[in-house]
């Protein structure tokens, strides 16, 4: 049986833009080395010498490169091991990128892709660890995306690469790298720009992004013997979502829980509220609830890292909370167990 | 456009003509930028301008050796370079006045000019942040295998302080790109002069990477910075490597507006009258009498077109944003 994990359906994903498409080219950090930025580059760089480049520790430079190569024809996938060194290319993401089909009145593309990865646990620490979706997707041009399966991945990359014109950010979750996923269907119509039904149900509607959706799965597995009907969208399209999608599950619920991978104000569980709040503010039953990190740095001290994201506990003891206003059926929670502990595959070092 | 006799083909003659031609368009932009000085108080251009004035030459002289395949990158001091590359008059002044008859629909205005069917890759108002497009389209360029097409990056003497010149020096070397990083040093970073903010040897620092920089001193004279820049372009585009040419210029006003700025006395008036009296642009003849008339009218007819020009279009708000 071959792999389906998040990891070989970015190199899957990597082999076929090189293949299918002589004008990709992969730069960054680590994308030609010996590890091939895990392993998702692997081999791509003998094969293709000139396309696949080794770069300086200059990702300021090397994001203009991107632009410039993208202005003369080519499709540049940037890599970024840690989401975290992308803030070194705000300033050609957020004042050149994003704004170069716009401020010159249409005479510009830029297609592009940024692949960002999200590190968590494993003492990622403050630095390694920061999901920048809503900062991104803040900024009118960029295209942020939060691929949660091996499906959102074979679907999104190969439309933005192929399809899509313009900046696109793919911020992919270091945690879901070695997980193995059910097979599934081809859900969207354009990969970039919608939310996906996980999950249908009745009495609580989650919101959730890249790893979260996950854990929102194994609550809902296990508030499903004690009869609580939980639906899961998965955001997938940061920038982009669905809200019709999200207004017809609340029609339905009336209960509303955001999980987002980052912190909450401000943030994706602000913008899911903004939207219902505009559109039909009379649907939530009850306040909503949102789940994100701790406000603060995020903590090395792995005591401190659990506490400090949330998990399958933290959404089960919600969804209860949202169902019965309390939790009066005593219904048991799961044993908290830290979300590296549960998916055994990592053990860094990261 | 001065009339010339195209029968003469003496090499004397021929630079004669190319004098001549190179004195015009940088006349031609003096007079396009002295118009936007006297129109400014108007408010028909509600938008910050970083006029040109007083480095004309540098523009006029470099593009006199580039084609529409050799792409330049410049920035928001860059009226010079689009017109010198041969954007369009008319598209031009529509653009400043936010009409929608400019190139970007009036969508850029004076800080973001771009005109890619002439090689203008578009202008940014964050200093320094087009160095690295002009390697990136360089690096596109050299994979597919294309040869004798040359990038500009085209940047100010302040750009040389930021971190992406740094890096940009590195990877163009390290990959041979064809680029041309072209300085127009004028010495000063809005009101900041040179000796307040840089510490450094520009040429040894170019050198450091492997990179040849040339300087050109008098960059009031697009003769000769075109025969001067010529050899830095042919030797870009010759042996596909980088070339650092940096050409000393003076910009004649305030860093953004139309006015003069000498009364805040952070630079001296002295030097500026000084460097003017070498400007071939203030020359008094019959000939300049003559190329004053024919640009005026261009730039009349020039403005008629912008004037005429609807402005910027409601439903365009929101088009080509993704």
């Amino acid at each position: 049986m071959s792999s389906n994990t998040y990891r070989s359906a970015l190199v899957a994903a990597m082999r076929e833009a090189m293949e299918q498409n002589d004008k990709t080219m992969i730069i960054g950090q680590g994308v030609a080395d010996f590890k091939g930025l895990f392993g998702t580059t692997l081999g791509l760089s003998e094969k293709y010498p000139t396309r696949v480049i080794e770069t300086p520790l200059s990702e300021d430079a090397i994001a203009g490169i991107c632009i410039g190569a993208s202005l003369n024809g080519m499709y540049p996938i940037n890599t970024h091991i840690r989401a975290d060194f992308g803030l070194l290319i705000f300033n050609q993401l957020i004042n050149l990128a994003a704004k170069y089909r716009y401020m010159f009145g249409g005479l510009f593309e830029v297609p592009l892709m940024m692949r960002m990865i999200i590190g968590r646990s494993w003492g990622q620490g403050a630095q390694h660890s920061q999901s920048l979706q809503s900062l991104l997707a803040h900024i009118p041009g960029l295209v942020v995306v939060m691929p949660s399966s091996p499906q959102s991945i074979l679907e999104s990359y190969k439309y933005a690469i192929n399809n899509y014109k313009g900046p696109v950010i793919m911020l992919e979750h270091r945690l879901l790298y070695e997980l193995e996923f059910e097979e599934q269907e081809t859900r969207l119509v354009n990969p970039l720009f919608g939310s996906i039904k996980i999950r249908v149900g009745s009495d609580v509607t989650v919101v959730a992004t890249s790893v979260m959706v996950l854990e929102a799965k194994r609550a809902a597995e296990h508030l499903e013997d004690f009869g609580i009907s939980v639906e899961i969208i998965d955001l997938h399209s940061i920038s982009h979502p669905d809200h019709d999608m999200i207004l017809t599950s609340l029609r339905k619920t009336g209960k509303l829980i955001v999980a987002d991978t980052s912190w909450t104000s401000y943030g994706v569980a602000a913008e899911i509220n903004r939207i219902i709040n505009e559109s039909d503010p009379a649907i939530l039953k009850s306040p909503p609830i949102s789940l994100g990190m701790a406000p603060a740095p995020c903590p090395t001290a792995k005591s401190l890292e659990d506490l400090y994201y949330p998990d399958v506990h933290d959404l089960v003891e919600s969804i209860c909370r949202l169902h019965f206003g309390g939790n009066p059926n005593k219904i048991p929670l799961p044993a908290k167990q830290s979300m590296t502990d549960f998916y055994k595959h990592f053990k860094g070092p990261f | 456009m001065a009339e010339v006799n195209i029968q003469v083909t003496s090499s004397y003659h021929l630079r004669m003509i190319q004098e001549e031609e190179l004195l015009y368009q940088a006349l031609r932009i003096r007079l396009v930028e002295e118009k936007i000085i006297e129109l400014y108080p108007t408010d028909q251009i509600q938008s910050p301008v970083h006029l040109s004035i007083g480095q004309e030459a540098v523009a006029v002289g470099v593009c006199a050796n580039l084609s529409d395949d050799d792409w330049v990158f410049i920035n928001y001091r860059g009226h010079a370079f689009y017109l010198a590359k041969g954007g369009p008059l008319p598209e031009f002044f529509a653009e400043l006045m936010g009409k929608s008859g400019g190139l970007s629909k009036g969508k850029a205005g004076s800080m973001h000019l771009a005109d890619p069917k002439h090689g203008v890759i578009g202008a940014s108002a964050v200093v320094a942040s087009t160095i690295s497009h002009a390697l990136g389209a360089a690096l596109a360029s050299k994979i597919r295998g294309e040869s004798k097409r040359i990038f500009v990056a085209n940047f100010g003497d302040g750009a040389m302080e930021q971190g992406v010149f740094f890096e940009s020096l590195n990877f163009a070397s390290l990959h041979k790109l064809p680029v041309l990083f072209l300085c127009e040093d004028n010495g000063l970073a809005v009101h900041t002069s040179r000796k307040d903010r840089q510490s450094f040897d520009i040429e040894k620092l170019v050198n450091a990477f492997g990179i040849p920089a040339i300087t050109i001193e008098k960059g009031y004279d697009p003769h000769e910075i075109a025969s001067l820049s010529k050899a830095a372009i042919d030797q870009v585009r010759d042996h596909s490597a980088p070339v650092f040419l940096r050409i000393r210029t003076v910009r004649y006003r305030e860093h953004v507006g139309p006015g003069e700025d000498f009364a805040a006395g952070y630079r001296s008036e002295e030097a500026v009258t000084n460097w003017k009296s070498h400007d071939p642009l203030y020359e008094e003849s019959e000939r300049f009498t003559k190329y004053r008339k024919l640009i005026s009218e261009e730039i009349n007819k020039a403005l008629d077109f912008a004037h005429a020009s609807p402005v910027a279009k409601s439903e365009e708000l929101l088009t080509d944003v993704i």
